[in-house]
């Protein structure tokens, strides 16, 4: 196969000297203008009775800083035609502004306000507990959120990947303001944050206004190490939930690499192999898991044969150690023993034979064709560079994704037996209740 | 004769035996390339005893098709890093190809050949089964889709192509066999009455070439009728469904609306802006979450389509809070007919949306979604072009009118599913 790189745009990097890094990725025909602000606090950085403070932090970045108010933030970039949103993760909080190109001071003003300085106000802190609230029982509607909820509070007893970025329920009902302020004082700030700005603009000129609109902030925010070591599983973990839903539903977890450990390419590409694509370096217009993959392993050993309607697997290498789940949704009238057991046959299998050569260069060749379109439209393009940079470096990308087309068969069979051991594996497994499925 | 390299004007070619070419020039800097395929094979084609078939058969066309296994289709797609993609209304059914600018032309080849000779392989028709009798299992139960399924049975008559929402019924699914497929395919997915965009760095003159060679013997045939007669006026009511053991009440309210192409629709579609259809500024997002704190979603959307539409308010909420928000929607959309929108309120709101638009041109696949909805509504070429002038062109006293004809509060039906009782 030829020699395939990353399509990443070239970019221009800097830090300011209160610790702010800056990318600039400029595309002169781009008609937007995407700015992206990533900061490294995440519910990696909570503690049990402030879990979801991350998540409610990012709600409060739009209720209000110096110059505006409730609303404000909304009103100045939609009046202008531009759309805006900020999501939590467990590594990192990411706000983002896509505006056509002759209106990007309208988001560099407004992130360069509240990066130090949100109010945070206890009356706004307090309408948003219910909107919070409202988010997660959204989420609690859909089985799947029951149970990877309850894969990760039982995979992990220490680190804190045990809990959901939205936050335990009673934590959510309890968190006060005070804590809320001094959590944002903490972690957000020039030091912890990292500028990507993407698009239709003149990097000098641009680079002279973050200069200007950010140098004059103070130079504050940690990036705090997670001091928790999650110890070795040394035996299965399992839960049985019940609850309203449609057909049996399984998930099960491994362990799995950070993302900077050898490991990690030979995990991802197991992915590609028993589920069908990576998420990194997947085709499509959207963030992989864009449809089905009849050639993939699970796929064939569970839908094919009419044990179940979806089955698939994730790893998205964090930080930290987190897990590789597979996830499969029973057929009617299918057991969750029969799914259960046609899962460990799967993983078992690839560990005792591992990849035919024609699966390896498929795999491969899905991967160097998928990545070729992934920095399509300047909000991708700020998206990728940001999420690269704040989990270790933009260049980091390019060398993940040569390790990953350099794995071998025999890395990925060892890979798996290393991976999928019985000891190391959670199982929780959703029997729908009766009431559910009264139609 | 230089061809339009505006991707917001589309360039309408020949008619391939009903078929109608139309191209789109990707936004600068664009390396990909999209095309699709929309005909009349919609869910309001399904026949009776067979619900469900229209979408059985958007599903499985872009899964096998001509020499090309499920598997093999799959890998060829891998193999030019490509995707496809398949959508499912009321009256239309699309397929989609999405990949590199470069390859095109055998994209384009690959198009056609899943909409023209889909397989139907007994194991792959069974499962997509398998997947609808989830489906429908999950429509049931869960509040979202139950909340949107009973609205939609509450506005429409029996027999109305809007009234369903596709998946059919345990029964009507499997009673479709391989056969019905092949029929039901046959007569909806021709060329008469059908359109295929591409969007991308070829100019007209090759896409029609390229479309003649890949479509050439694609069945000429008269375009379906889709029998759809204007709904009774539904007179407003509160239906709720009791979904124990749920977190979250879905509040839905809705009713009949225009059609795509109609005069009023500029009106319409700004009066679903003000009321919920634009994110962050609308009147439903600052009353119910930003004001009250009391919904994590709150929003509006009119669905227009070639014969009618319907209009929809929507809020998930608490059960100790559903009653609030079901008033709170009520009252903002009957304020929308009653008192005129002040001349600020709707400039900003069209400013916005004016000046999104380039924010419609970042990707091929952005821009393609405009260029689709043009040509299956068979909207003038610059249609998008002249998209702010109409928007302006509409006074506030409009937006009352179109807002009391078309998003009728008085006639508003209400669906709340969900765990009523708080817990």
């Amino acid at each position: 196969m030829r020699a395939v790189r990353v399509p990443r745009p070239r970019t221009r990097s800097f830090v300011l000297p209160n610790g702010l890094r800056v990318l600039l990725a400029p595309r002169p025909e781009s008609p937007t203008a995407s700015v992206w602000v990533w900061y490294r606090v995440g519910s990696k950085n909570e503690h049990p009775g402030i879990t979801g403070a991350s998540h409610w932090v990012e709600h409060m970045l739009f209720s209000g800083s110096p110059r505006y108010g409730k609303g404000e933030i909304d009103r100045a970039v939609v009046l202008v035609g531009g759309e805006l949103n900020a999501f939590t993760d467990t590594d990192f909080t990411a706000y983002f502004t896509t505006v056509p190109r002759e209106h990007l001071s309208v988001p560099l003003d407004i992130e360069s306000d509240r990066m130090t300085r949100a109010l945070i106000p206890d009356v706004e802190v307090e309408r948003e507990r219910t909107v919070i609230y409202s988010e997660r029982e959204g989420n609690e509607n859909y089985p799947e959120f029951r149970v990877e909820e309850e894969l990760y509070q039982l995979a992990f007893r220490t680190h804190p990947y045990r809990w959901d970025a939205l936050g335990r329920r009673s934590d959510i009902e309890r968190m006060t303001p005070d804590e809320l302020r001094a959590y944002y004082h903490r972690y957000y700030g020039t030091r912890n944050a990292t500028l990507v700005i993407a698009g239709g603009f003149d990097p000098r000129a641009t680079a002279a206004e973050v200069t200007r609109r950010f140098s004059p902030l103070p130079p504050t925010g940690d990036d705090v190490a997670v001091g928790d070591v999650e110890p070795a599983q040394r035996g299965e973990r399992r839960a049985e939930l019940a609850g309203p839903g449609t057909t049996p539903y399984l998930e099960v977890g491994w362990r799995a690499p950070a993302l900077d450990d050898p490991a990690a390419p030979a995990t991802m590409l197991l992915d590609a192999l028993l589920g069908g694509e990576t998420r990194l370096f997947a085709a499509g217009a959207g963030w992989g898991r864009a449809g089905e993959h009849p050639s993939a392993r699970l796929y064939r050993a569970l839908v094919d044969p009419g044990l179940a309607v979806r089955a698939t697997s994730e790893y998205r290498p964090r930080q930290y150690p987190g897990l590789f789940t597979i996830q499969a949704q029973a057929a009617r009238g299918v057991s969750l023993d029969r799914i259960e057991a046609a899962v460990a046959e799967v993983v078992e299998r690839l560990g005792r034979s591992g990849p035919s050569p024609t699966e390896m260069r498929d795999a491969r060749t899905k991967l160097a064709r998928g990545v070729a379109l992934a920095y399509e439209g300047a909000s991708r393009t700020g998206f990728r560079l940001g999420y690269f940079a704040v989990l270790r470096s933009p260049e980091f990308e390019d060398q993940l994704f040569r390790a990953v087309l350099g794995v071998t068969a025999a890395q990925v069979r060892s890979r798996a037996r290393e991976l999928f051991r019985d000891e190391a594996r959670t199982v929780v497994r959703y029997s729908p209740t009766a009431e559910g499925v009264d139609g | 004769m230089a061809e339009p390299r505006d991707p917001l004007r589309v360039e309408y070619g020949s008619d391939l035996h009903g078929l109608t070419v139309v191209r789109q020039a990707a936004p600068p800097g664009a390396a990909s390339f999209s095309a699709t395929y929309v005909g009349p094979a919609g869910w309001g084609f399904d026949p009776p005893g067979q619900e469900g078939i229209a979408r059985l058969v958007n599903v499985l066309a872009p899964s096998a098709a001509g020499p090309y296994g499920r598997v093999e289709l799959a890998r060829r797609l891998d193999r030019a890093g490509a995707t496809l993609s398949r959508q499912c209304a009321p009256e239309s059914a699309e397929v989609t190809i999405w990949g590199p600018a470069a390859e095109w032309d055998a994209l384009l080849g690959l198009l056609a050949e899943v909409v023209r000779h889909p397989r139907f392989d007994p194991d792959d028709v069974a499962r997509v089964r398998r997947q609808v009798l989830e489906r429908q299992l999950r429509e049931v139960s869960q509040p979202a889709p139950r909340a949107e399924r009973e609205l939609l049975r509450a506005i429409f008559p029996k027999g109305h192509p809007y009234r369903e929402t596709g998946l059919g019924d345990r029964r009507s699914v499997a009673r479709i066999d391989r056969a019905a497929l092949r029929r039901f395919h046959r007569t909806h997915y021709t060329s008469g009455d059908a359109v295929l965009v591409v969007t991308g760095p070829a100019r007209l003159g090759a896409v029609e070439r390229a479309a003649r060679r890949s479509f050439t013997g694609f069945a000429e045939t008269n375009a379906p009728h889709l029998d759809v007669a204007a709904p009774p006026t539904p007179t407003s009511g509160e239906r709720t469904v009791e979904l124990p053991g749920r977190s979250q009440v879905e509040v839905r309210l809705g009713g009949p609306s225009v059609a795509r192409s109609a005069p009023e629709f500029p009106a319409v579609f700004l009066a679903n802006e003000l009321l919920g259809g634009r994110p962050l500024l609308s009147r439903l997002f600052q009353r119910v979450r930003e004001r009250g704190g009391l919904a994590y979603h709150a929003s509006s959307d009119v669905e227009a389509m070639r014969f009618g539409g319907y209009w929809t308010a929507q809020a998930g909420t608490g059960a100790e809070r559903w009653r609030k928000v079901v008033a709170m929607l009520r009252d903002e959309v009957a304020r929308l007919g009653r008192s005129t929108v002040s001349a600020a309120e709707l400039g900003a709101i069209r400013e916005s949306t004016i000046g999104e638009i380039p924010l419609a041109l970042e990707s091929t696949t952005d821009a393609h979604e405009l260029a689709v909805d043009v040509a299956y509504h068979r909207l003038p070429a610059d249609y998008w072009v002249r998209w702010p002038e109409a928007l302006r062109a509409v006074p506030p006293g409009r937006v009352r009118d179109a807002a009391r004809a078309a998003l009728d509060a008085r006639r508003a039906v209400t669906v709340v599913a969900g765990p009523l009782a708080p817990a």
